[in-house]
């Protein structure tokens, strides 16, 4: 079973190095627009948004500045040779692969859930808010914990993490149920599999029963947190704010408001690009969460055309290839 | 003098606008249009409605603890020091007008009709119903039953 997950994942490190068609596309706009340098307030991106606060306002947290000081880093993924990108399957290995999903007609929809869901999306996840002690922030963490003033801590980080898992819940509802399901499994499987670990070797807590106590802890926030993020996707920005402002601001009572704006802002573009994908496309991990220092614009009816027209020549190449590759195969629909 | 009355009536905007924002259909511990209808009322130089002594029935208190253990991963002590410190704003009249107008925004919904996901993501394909579901429960239109959360369970639907 791991080299049918593995050969998968080959697979999926070509897929990656494929440029997004989408993500490209609703790029486009937004370069254009930098190049016109005519800028209206309407297209500032999450980032601008929120740098242009001008308030001050003290404490901002309670919480110190703390950040993960780890005895021993864990690899991002893990440190198997299966999920790293530059590997490859020998041959042999592969043409087996192949030969097993073919003659067990394995369902490589299911199948893949665990390498794309669990490995990929996740890794996606994680890293939007890594922080580690005498490191310099990425790109993605400066905007959350120095622009937004987060607290540089660990639950901060889960908080974030959550937030960006639950983006891609919502896109994973929209697919057929049992497989969108099984992706949702995958990847909460993997959060919390990482959390422990993370726990013993990165927070240094020695006792497996406080571990299970912040696993717990954990647990209870993220279902609160898709609860409320639920509620808020579904009604109004009202509701959405206050729901970021009592998960991801941790309820602080000087509360920014052009910060929450910047959020909401943010999590509605995201929102915005997952349901311009086809199942297809999101199954297969092409999707990437939008950096919070772009801007997401609204596609014209002609470019979305144009957008389901590429990706439905890009699978139909794909699909009736008399020489596809059983792994390749994919009952999933790119037309949606 | 006229930028701190400038300020104040801004202040006294944004309360407007708060009290127009949908109130939470169920109760959590802290309540977002609360706490910044207290900290902008302040600003405005009201007087404070005294919320914070108005006292949780035992009824708030047993659906907040049956539904979360530990709150928001917080230890208890410092949640009060949160609750109970005065943030120090200092606001200046552009700041404040930025807040102000951030709020509108937010209290417009206007990304959610900018970036409007369309029925593919509200009614998602694999559980239409899932979002009904859950505003019916939280606005006790059509409660679960027993049996409709067993079969959630055992289905996953």
């Amino acid at each position: 079973m791991i080299r049918i997950a593995s050969v998968c994942n080959s697979l999926l490190n070509q897929a990656k190095l494929v440029p997004l068609e989408n993500r490209a596309l609703l790029h486009k706009s937004s370069r254009l627009l930098d190049e016109n340098k005519s800028k209206s307030e309407e297209l500032k991106s999450p980032e601008d948004l929120a740098k242009q606060s001008h308030l001050n306002s003290k404490p901002i947290d309670f919480t110190n500045y703390a950040p993960v000081k780890p005895s021993k880093k864990k690899t991002l993924l893990s440190d198997s040779k299966y999920e790293s990108n530059d590997y490859r399957l020998p041959k042999w290995k592969e043409a087996f692969g192949e030969l097993v999903i073919r003659t067990l007609k394995l369902d490589m929809d299911k199948v893949r859930a665990g390498p794309v869901a669990g490995s990929y999306y996740y890794a996606l996840c994680k890293n939007i808010a890594l922080q580690y002690e005498g490191e310099e922030l990425s790109n993605t963490a400066k905007f959350f914990y120095q622009d937004l003033k987060l607290p540089r801590t660990f639950s901060q980080w889960f908080q974030i993490t959550i937030l960006h898992e639950w983006l891609l819940f919502v896109r994973m509802r929209a697919m057929p149920f049992k497989y969108g399901r099984n992706y949702q499994q995958k990847l909460v499987d993997r959060t919390f599999a990482d959390i422990e670990v993370r726990l013993f070797d990165e927070m240094n807590v020695t006792t497996g029963r406080i571990v299970d106590q912040y696993l717990k802890d954990f647990n209870t926030q993220l279902r609160g947190a898709v609860f409320a993020y639920d509620e808020g996707f579904y009604t109004d920005d009202a509701t959405l704010a206050a729901a970021l402002w009592r998960n991801l601001f941790g309820g602080r009572k000087n509360i920014d408001m052009v910060h929450l704006e910047a959020m909401v802002r943010y999590v509605r573009s995201q929102l915005y690009v997952l349901s311009r994908m086809s199942d297809r496309d999101f199954a297969v991990g092409s999707f990437k969460f939008v950096p919070p220092d772009e801007t997401v614009e609204r596609l014209s009816t002609k470019q979305e055309a144009q957008l389901k027209q590429k990706t439905i020549e890009k699978y139909e190449a794909i699909d009736n290839d008399p020489n596809i590759l059983p792994s390749d195969k994919s009952q999933l629909s790119y037309k949606n | 003098m006229s930028s701190s009355s400038a300020i104040r009536d801004s202040a006294k905007q944004i309360l407007r606008i708060i009290e127009k924002l949908p109130d939470e259909r169920i109760k959590h511990l802290v309540s977002f249009k609360d706490s910044q209808a207290e900290r902008f009322r302040r600003v405005a130089g009201l007087q404070s409605t005294n919320n914070s002594e108005k006292k949780a029935s035992l009824e708030d208190i047993k659906d907040i603890i049956t539904r979360t253990s530990g709150p928001l991963g917080l230890q208890k002590d410092l949640l009060k020091k949160v609750q109970l410190t005065l943030p120090h704003d200092e606001l200046t009249e552009q700041s404040i007008q930025e807040q102000m107008k951030a709020l509108t925004n937010i209290s417009d919904s206007k990304f959610k009709k900018y970036y409007e996901v369309g029925d593919k993501l509200y009614k998602p394909a694999g559980n239409p119903i899932y979002y009904q579901r859950i505003m019916d429960e939280i606005e006790g239109k059509q409660k679960e039953t027993f049996l409709t959360a067993l079969r959630t369970v055992v289905f996953g639907k």
